[in-house]
């Protein structure tokens, strides 16, 4: 049931131009699950997100990277060959009719871009332009050669995630890009909040604007406290196994369960927690005198052996149940444990059933649905988000779009004669 | 307490947000729509057991710290001022821009006067404990009573609705669920890395903001309100979308990869060790021109005329071994002059980066204006990470309505209760010693 409230087809006034990389697929993606219309306009080779993989076929055909139905759905494509002078007569009908325009790529590809559409934006000052750039449009870094890694790098988000150090404090592995894609993934958030902001503005001012998001300061954005800690303290977070970059290593929250999978298994400062894993701890017999007046002393002489005693007391109780079985059993008690699930565990997990996180997504080439993760929020009783077409095939919307522009069919015809769409 | 920064035109003028969140999850939201310019109003209650764990959370600003002060009075590490909660350091980088009042929420006034407030408020933002909110009877449909165009945000682990929605998290618990943690960290022999902070913590205050605008649009247009349940864990499962489809159409499960581009034949692909305690270097190459510059900057060593690194193919099949002999040049190189010359020859290099390298060093984050200084009415003045992109007609400005970085306890009590909402100096004396604000 989708009730008055719903944002699904919040967006349904608005239409994007979206031209570019992978830095921009995610950003439009949101904003097609709340109902904006999205014109992916792509060169006769296609995006460059369509060579990413993986992909459904050992053939590597831009019709079949996983990674671009992922980040496309709900869009429309149309081939337009930026590369001929007369791109800009057809760019000039589609943007009239948009109110966003959004470019993705690295800096003199997006600048080109932007000078190419200056004077639609003067025509057009309702126009809100955003560009997603590695580095943004000026400073001394805004030419730079980046990758996803590269990015991860640079903006401080590797330099704290890893492994623990060595006994010595010593690091033996390196930093980690937490996931692929993630600047991409924060580059789109970040894009689409820039956006909404802008709309905003636009309903009350009737002006447009140009949003310039810089891939490295967004990530730069996002440590938590690592930059924090410095600023106030000057001391360096330390990166640790799957827990906070802390200036001290922390206790261990890595535990295997009895069917040997991963859990995340640790109590916070709050007293109430250690007032459940007691009774956690007594459901699945396993002996200790934590709340005893010899565990309250031990806390007063030596609060770090404490610490470790009920550490491996946690270890001990998480050894003693299956993943299933004790997230359940933790979870009722209040306790704030996971199991460290692989992303398609979820697929069959009734909760996620229960509230239509996944969109099933018809892909009539292959005859079949696929599920995809597809919402982030409900009204109480449906997705917020609405995901119903798979990723367009390159150019299937070329005719319908120009149409819709305002193109007759012997403009159509003429536009495809002088190879231009 | 104004100032010109916030004389600026606001994307969010006129709007007006309750704000009951805390911890990290809740207020993200709320730190972005104060950042566009909405009137965010944080409640909170003074009782120990009721503030914000943020509030005593390290780092703490060093107790030098003054309001006429602040880091030019140096920075320093300390364990905090016991009983004092206005000097969390990251409590004031998460809250900046944002009005502060001091609510009794437990007290019937207080929850009376939460409804005054409702009343004449465009939204509502909380992430408590599922159910807090209807205990008090101040969940949404009692509110949406009063005010039926209301806008409520509230975040969970798991969702409101569903099976789960009694479930309890914090960004970890989520980012272990929806597999974000699985896919961090070198492959299946080494245990999973995760996250050295809580991505989902942040992304739900992403999306909370994004809806929360789309929302506000609306509400503008026709007056509709609306009712967000959101999802810590669904914003994790929202980036491992590639993975879950893999794993439909091929049945094969997902794998982790460290630093390692799995579905391109780009090799070497990771972070180098440099010169220097725990200095690393990262290096992706994606096309032999970019090889060829790499060996060169190298001086074209004789190992890498091996025939097995010829091709972008071989490069991939004997990654490991390339690794190794990259890492023997790299360990002599300092890592900014190595950036430096491989980006001379067009090559993405990127240092890894520490806070210090950061905020000390970076001259983009510098020229892009990233570190905002904002005063703090008991610790002075300090840099707050900005907005980090530049909005050119309503620009982002961190510092919000109150040109200010996080409030203090009930800062704002007069202001809010007064100015705003009309309540007599007598009405606020006698509720103060009701122990209601």
């Amino acid at each position: 049931m989708i009730s008055n409230g719903n944002l699904r087809a919040s967006l349904k006034d608005i239409v994007i131009v979206e031209i570019g990389d992978q830095m921009g697929d995610y950003a439009a993606l949101l904003l097609a699950g709340l109902g904006a219309e999205v014109i992916k306009l792509e060169p006769q080779t296609g995006s460059p997100s369509r060579s990413v993989g993986p992909f459904a076929s050992a053939a590597r055909d831009p019709e079949e990277s996983i990674f671009f139905w992922r980040y496309n759905l709900n869009k429309k494509s149309v081939i337009l060959n930026f590369e001929n002078p007369a791109a800009s007569g057809v760019l000039k009908r589609l943007l009239a009719k948009a109110d966003i325009l959004l470019l993705a790529g690295e800096f003199p590809t997006v600048q080109h871009r932007l000078e190419q559409c200056g004077q639609i934006a003067e025509d057009n000052p309702g126009l809100i332009r955003c560009a997603i750039t590695p580095f943004g449009l000026d400073g001394p870094y805004c030419e730079l050669k980046s990758t996803d890694l590269t990015q991860m790098a640079l903006g401080g988000i590797m330099a704290v995630c890893g492994y623990d150090p060595d006994k010595d404090g010593k690091y033996d592995t390196p930093p980690i890009a937490p996931a692929m894609w993630h600047s991409y993934h924060i580059g789109g958030e970040y894009a689409a909040i820039a956006m909404m902001a802008a709309l905003n503005f636009r309903d009350l001012s009737g002006e447009g604007q140009l949003i310039d998001v810089s891939v490295q300061v967004l990530i730069a954005s996002c440590t938590e406290i690592a930059i924090p800690t410095y600023i106030y303290s000057g001391e360096t977070v330390l990166r640790q196994t799957a827990r906070h970059a802390m200036p001290a290593v922390t206790q261990m929250r890595l535990c295997t369960t009895a069917d040997n999978a991963y859990m995340l298994a640790s109590l916070s400062p709050f007293e109430r927690e250690e007032r459940a894993f007691v009774e956690l701890a007594d459901q699945v017999g396993i002996e200790h005198v934590l709340r005893t007046a010899e565990y309250a002393e031990l806390v007063k002489q030596d609060r770090r052996a404490a610490l470790t005693y009920r550490n491996d007391l946690i270890e001990q109780v998480v050894a003693s149940q299956p993943a299933l079985e004790l997230f359940e059993r933790a979870q009722a008690l209040g306790l704030a444990w996971s199991p460290i699930r692989r992303p398609e565990e979820n697929l069959e997990d009734r909760h996620f059933a229960a509230r239509g996180t996944f969109a099933e997504i018809h892909h009539p080439e292959l005859g079949r649905h696929l599920r995809y993760p597809g919402t982030v929020a409900t009204d109480g009783q449906a997705p917020h988000l609405d995901y119903n077409r798979r990723a367009p095939r390159l150019g299937e919307h070329t005719d319908s779009v120009l149409k819709w522009a305002g193109f007759s069919r012997d403009e159509i015809a003429s536009l495809k004669q002088q190879g231009l769409i | 307490m104004a100032n010109q920064e916030n004389a600026r035109p606001r994307a969010l003028e006129g709007v007006r947000i309750i704000d009951l969140t805390w911890l990290q999850v809740g207020p993200q939201a709320t730190r972005l729509l104060a950042t566009f310019g909405a009137q965010v109003i944080r409640v909170e209650w003074r009782k120990r057991g009721a503030i914000d764990f943020l509030r005593y959370f390290q780092p703490f600003a060093p107790n030098h710290a003054t309001p006429d002060g602040g880091r030019v009075q140096g920075a320093a590490p300390t364990q905090g001022i016991r009983g004092n909660y206005d000097r969390g350091a990251y409590f004031n980088n998460t809250n900046p821009g944002k009005y502060g009042v001091t609510l009794n929420l437990n007290h019937p006034k207080g929850r009376e006067l939460l409804k005054r407030m409702v009343r004449d408020a465009n939204a509502l933002c909380e992430n408590f404990s599922p159910g807090q909110m209807e205990k008090w009877g101040l969940g949404y449909e009692e509110l949406r009573k009063l005010n039926p165009g209301l806008i409520y945000l509230q975040t969970t682990g798991m969702g409101k609705a569903g099976v789960y929605k009694n479930y309890v998290s914090y960004g970890p618990t989520a980012q272990a669920f929806s597999g974000l943690t699985f896919l961090s960290g070198l492959p299946e022999q080494d245990q999973p890395a995760g996250w050295g902070y809580s991505y989902l913590d942040h992304s739900p205050g992403y999306f909370g903001a994004m809806l929360l605008m789309a929302a506000l649009r609306r509400q503008r247009a026709d007056g509709r309100g609306a009712y967000i349940d959101m999802s810590q864990t669904e914003t994790g499962l929202m980036l491992t979308g590639t993975s879950i489809i893999e794993y439909q159409l091929t049945g094969k499960k997902t794998q982790r990869y460290g630093n390692r581009m799995p579905y391109r034949d780009w090799a070497p692909h990771g972070a180098y060790r440099c010169v220097g305690e725990d200095n690393w270097i990262a290096v992706s190459i994606q096309s032999d021109a970019q090889w060829r510059a790499l060996l060169e900057e190298m001086g074209s060593p004789a190992w890498a005329r091996d025939g097995r690194f010829a091709t972008a193919a071989g490069r991939k099949q004997h990654e490991d071994e390339l690794d190794a002999k990259l890492t023997e040049f790299t360990v002599q190189q300092d890592r900014y002059d190595l950036m430096n010359r491989l980006q001379a020859r067009a090559i993405p290099a990127g240092v890894v980066q520490r806070a210090a390298d950061r905020f000390d060093r970076d001259p983009q984050l510098k020229a892009r204006g990233y570190y905002v200084d904002l005063p703090h009415s008991e610790i002075g003045t300090w840099p707050i990470e900005g907005f980090p992109a530049k909005l050119s007609a309503s620009p982002a400005y961190v510092g919000g309505l109150t040109g200010r970085a996080a409030p203090k306890l009930g800062e704002d009590n007069e202001f809010v209760y007064h100015d705003i909402f009309g309540l007599s100096r007598d009405e606020l004396t006698a509720l103060r010693e009701e122990d209601v604000i």
